[in-house]
């Protein structure tokens, strides 16, 4: 910590919070505001005659709560930097403190907070994770119970720096617990909470027993649990030597606590697996190893910074497997536990990595960037011509579009990741995306179809996602019928409606439109635009006369080979089984009204060149 | 590029040993590539991904003059980077290339029906050739680069990685929101595997 705040090319910017983010790789503009301290950071020597003289007194955020501290304090005392603040909200403007710091003359209330714009190239993104509150599992009474606790708060009442100096005495009676039962995997791997593990807490809890058991030989220490999850170097060693000091290890997760409220001790009722049968224990105190939860404000932050979240909240990994360190907004790495519970070594490496990730751009002169970007035809977009529109800029996920009525819409390609949702949203096909144009595009489609296009299935597929699935089905060599025929583009943000209308007007016997899974997109909100777009197409479709089990719409991994297989399966089967006359009668009765929305298409540059191809 | 009259399109369909070669024919794929518009030149190869696969490809690009060229082979996601930058070294533009996947998503998923997956890698490698020519030159965008970091969050993570930038000589801010840094690092009391103050 120290040598963070002494490093020459360290800045450290404490108590500010990061409220805009603009820019992108290697230029990013940041708007940061430093809260007031009300104390001079230049002229506190962190000396503390100040906190004694302050009559009011709070509960100790730091010391969870277990000690209070006064309205002008330091977190603790190692804290870095070492300099007082005012806690404003509880302040009540005494100006004892004023005149306790005296000559020093480091204490100013008319702070105000200070905003400053920094420029850097990359970001790296440490915000770290926070305890579930147990408190909603009413079953274990905390909260109610004064002696259950959580491991947090056993970790500051077991610190010789904490509340009790390091002497454990439990809540109720501050008499020493001799009997002590931990819990695992509360909010964890839990349904009602959260599915995931946390994956530290069966290491902290081990730790924390064994510490206890080293103190106190006598100790009774019980440990319910669901697994044991002590996977890293070194760590299985660990839960062993646990197992052979004695701490006493029963598989099952507790149902009951009740409190006995005479003497304040517990009874847990649990399901001993390994002797299948129900137990009582009753216990002097009882902490909860609880989960570890992504920050309040993780979404607050994932808006900022524009990157996304996984499914159980924290943020999202750019790949989990080959890319575990980048964001998926380039130049904005990811480190530690904001990414998914992490233990320190684990942090460490993370950050290091991120580190580096960040230095092989930082290190760089310039940055090349793939120019698969959207591209604005002046001439065709309708802002240019004094009318109200910018839809584009409302469907980009990036910020990367510019609209100003009076003038074309203009594309930052540097901000721009190419998913090429705006192309697919703007209604007067104004916009296109380099390497997927709609003349490239549609004339893969027309050379798909040029012969018997009924017996096909048109699969619009995106790059990262259902293209992937659709290789991996490949590799796991699941076979499926061969009418299915693929487009790839790279996001399905990009599938155009016309793409659809199109390939049935050339008379395609069956389109799916495919992509990732929400949480999966490669380009934050590119696969909701899509989900949005095919909700309503199917809907149209249907009205149009064309049979609703002709058009479908897939999210699939690229882990899900299996899935998209059995997707082309079925859709061979319907496709089986109409009649092709039939088939071809409902396209003869849809087509006029197909070509009337699609009328306007030729007007795209080289897209009537696209579809005059005549195959042989 | 439509306004060019002059399209010169290459066509490679490779064996991939016996993963395509197994299953259809790859000469039949080729002859029939060559009979599509603005194709000069098909061929197909055991292995275009080789070294002496890639080097026919370039000789070929001087020799016929080819300005585009479509491998049809395996997956984008597998070798679209190495056949780009086979034909960036002959003097192509990368983004003139276009790759059809007829491995994955063809011979390796219908192995019981040959017949149908030859018409199958025909129309992939169709729609290649459609693609491509459409196909732009592209360059690459340069964007200058601020040599400077922000990290977001003093916790043990933010600290290492503010460190080891700073060690690089790379100024770095590092952004707490909290008082002091530290994170939950700083509460803990003895931190496993070392047992060792977490200070
Ligand atoms: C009870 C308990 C015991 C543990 N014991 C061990 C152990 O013995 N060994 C071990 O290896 N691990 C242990 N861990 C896990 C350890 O705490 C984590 O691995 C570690 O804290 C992760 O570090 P981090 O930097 O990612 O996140 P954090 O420690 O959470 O730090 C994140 C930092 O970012 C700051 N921040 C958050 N949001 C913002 C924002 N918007 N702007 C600016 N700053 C922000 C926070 O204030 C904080 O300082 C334990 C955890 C618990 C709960
Ligand atoms: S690490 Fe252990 S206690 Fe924590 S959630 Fe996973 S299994 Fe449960």
């Amino acid at each position: 910590m120290v040598d963070a705040a002494r490093h020459p090319n360290i800045e450290l910017l404490t108590y500010t919070e990061v409220k805009r983010v603009e820019g992108f790789i290697g230029n990013f503009k940041v708007l940061v505001e430093e809260k007031p301290r009300y104390v001079l950071m230049d002229r506190c020597n962190g000396c503390g005659a100040c906190a004694p003289v302050c009559p009011i007194e709070v509960p100790n955020e730091f010391e969870e709560g277990l000690a209070p501290r006064k309205a002008i304090y330091i977190p603790h005392s190692q804290a870095v930097p070492l300099r007082y603040v005012i806690d404003i909200d509880h302040c009540i403007k005494c100006y004892k403190c004023v005149d306790a710091c005296g000559k020093l003359d480091a204490i100013d209330f008319s702070q105000q907070p200070k905003q400053r714009w920094l420029d850097v190239g990359s970001i790296i993104v440490a915000t770290g994770f926070d305890s579930f509150d147990p408190s909603e599992l009413t079953e274990y009474g905390y909260g109610r119970y004064d002696n259950v606790i959580t491991t947090l708060e056993l970790e500051r009442i077991n610190n010789s720096a904490g509340p009790t100096a390091g002497q454990i005495i439990r809540p109720s009676d501050k008499k020493f617990p001799k009997k002590v039962a931990f819990i695992q995997c509360v909010g964890s791997r839990d349904e009602r909470f959260n599915l995931y593990c946390s994956g530290f807490c069966c290491m902290y809890t081990i730790k924390n027993a064994v510490q206890w058991k080293l103190t106190y030989p006598d100790a009774d220490i019980t440990i319910f649990y669901m697994d044991i999850r002590t996977p890293s170097k070194g760590y299985e060693e660990f839960y062993r030597w646990a197992r052979e000091m004695g701490i006493r290890f029963i598989q099952g997760r507790p149902a009951l606590i009740t409190e006995d409220p005479h003497t304040g001790n517990l009874f847990i009722q649990a399901e001993d697996v390994g002797l299948g049968q129900l137990i009582e224990l009753e216990s002097e105190l009882v902490v909860l190893s609880t989960a570890a939860v992504p920050r309040a404000d993780t979404e607050q932050m994932s808006s900022i910074l524009n990157i996304s979240r996984s499914p159980g909240g924290f943020f999202m990994e750019y790949h989990p497997k080959l890319r575990p360190v980048d964001s998926p907004t380039d130049g904005v790495f990811l480190a530690g536990a904001a990414q998914g519970p992490k233990d320190i070594p684990a942090s460490v490496a993370q950050g290091s990595g991120a580190a580096a990730r960040a230095a092989r751009i930082l290190n760089a002169e310039r940055w090349e960037i793939e120019p698969i970007v959207a591209h604005v035809w002046e001439d065709r977009c309708i802002s240019a011509q004094g009318k109200k529109c910018g839809i584009c800029a409302t469907k980009c996920p990036y910020n990367a579009i510019v609209v100003e009525q009076g003038k074309a819409a203009e594309v930052m390609p540097a901000k721009c990741h190419g998913c090429g949702g705006c192309v697919a949203e703007c209604p007067h096909n104004a916009i296109t995306q380099m390497h997927f144009t709609d003349a490239q595009i549609l004339a893969q489609l027309h050379a798909l179809l040029a012969k018997e296009p009924e017996k096909k299935i048109i699969a619009f597929m995106c790059h990262w996602c259902s293209y992937g699935g659709a290789d991996n089905a490949g590799t796991s060599h699941f076979e499926y019928p061969a009418s299915s025929r693929g487009i790839r583009v790279m996001c399905s943000a990009r599938q155009d409606q016309d793409f659809v209308y199109e390939a049935f007007r050339l008379g395609a016997g069956m389109v799916l439109v495919s992509g990732c899974h929400p949480q999966d997109c490669h380009y934050i909100t590119g696969q909701r635009v899509a989900a949005e777009r095919f909700e309503r197409l199917a809907k149209r479709l249907a009205e149009m006369g064309i049979s609703p089990q002709r058009f479908r719409v897939e999210w699939i991994s690229a882990a899900e080979g299996a899935k998209y297989a059995q997707v082309i399966r079925e859709m061979d089967e319907v496709l089986r089984s109409f009649d092709p006359q039939a088939l071809k009668e409902e396209n003869e009765r849809v087509r006029p009204e197909l070509e009337r929305r699609l009328r306007r298409l030729t007007e795209i540059p080289d897209v009537a060149k696209a579809l005059e191809q005549v195959y042989a | 590029m439509s306004e060019n009259g002059d399209l010169r399109i290459g066509v490679y369909v490779c064996h991939c040993g016996s993963n395509i070669a197994g299953v259809i024919d790859p000469k039949a794929v080729a002859e029939y590539a060559a009979t599509l518009p603005d194709v000069v030149w098909a061929t197909d190869q055991l292995y275009t991904c080789s070294d002496p696969g890639q080097r026919q490809i370039q000789e070929d690009i001087k020799k016929y003059h080819l300005n585009r060229v479509v491998v049809a082979a395996c997956s984008v996601r597998l070798h679209e980077p190495t056949f780009r930058a086979c034909v960036a070294n002959a003097g192509l533009n990368p983004f003139l290339f276009e790759m059809a996947n007829i491995r994955e998503q063809d011979t390796w998923v219908h192995s019981h029906e040959p017949e149908a997956a030859l018409q199958k890698a025909k129309d992939i490698v169709a729609a290649a050739v459609a693609k491509a020519r459409f196909l732009t030159p592209l360059d690459m965008i340069e964007v200058p680069v601020t040599k400077a970091a922000m990290v977001i969050g003093g916790g043990i993570a933010g600290i290492s990685a503010a460190l080891d930038l700073a060690d690089m000589g790379i100024k770095t801010y590092l952004v707490e929101k909290e008082p002091s840094i530290g994170g939950r690092m700083a509460q803990l009391n003895k931190t496993f595997p070392t047992m060792d103050c977490s200070i």
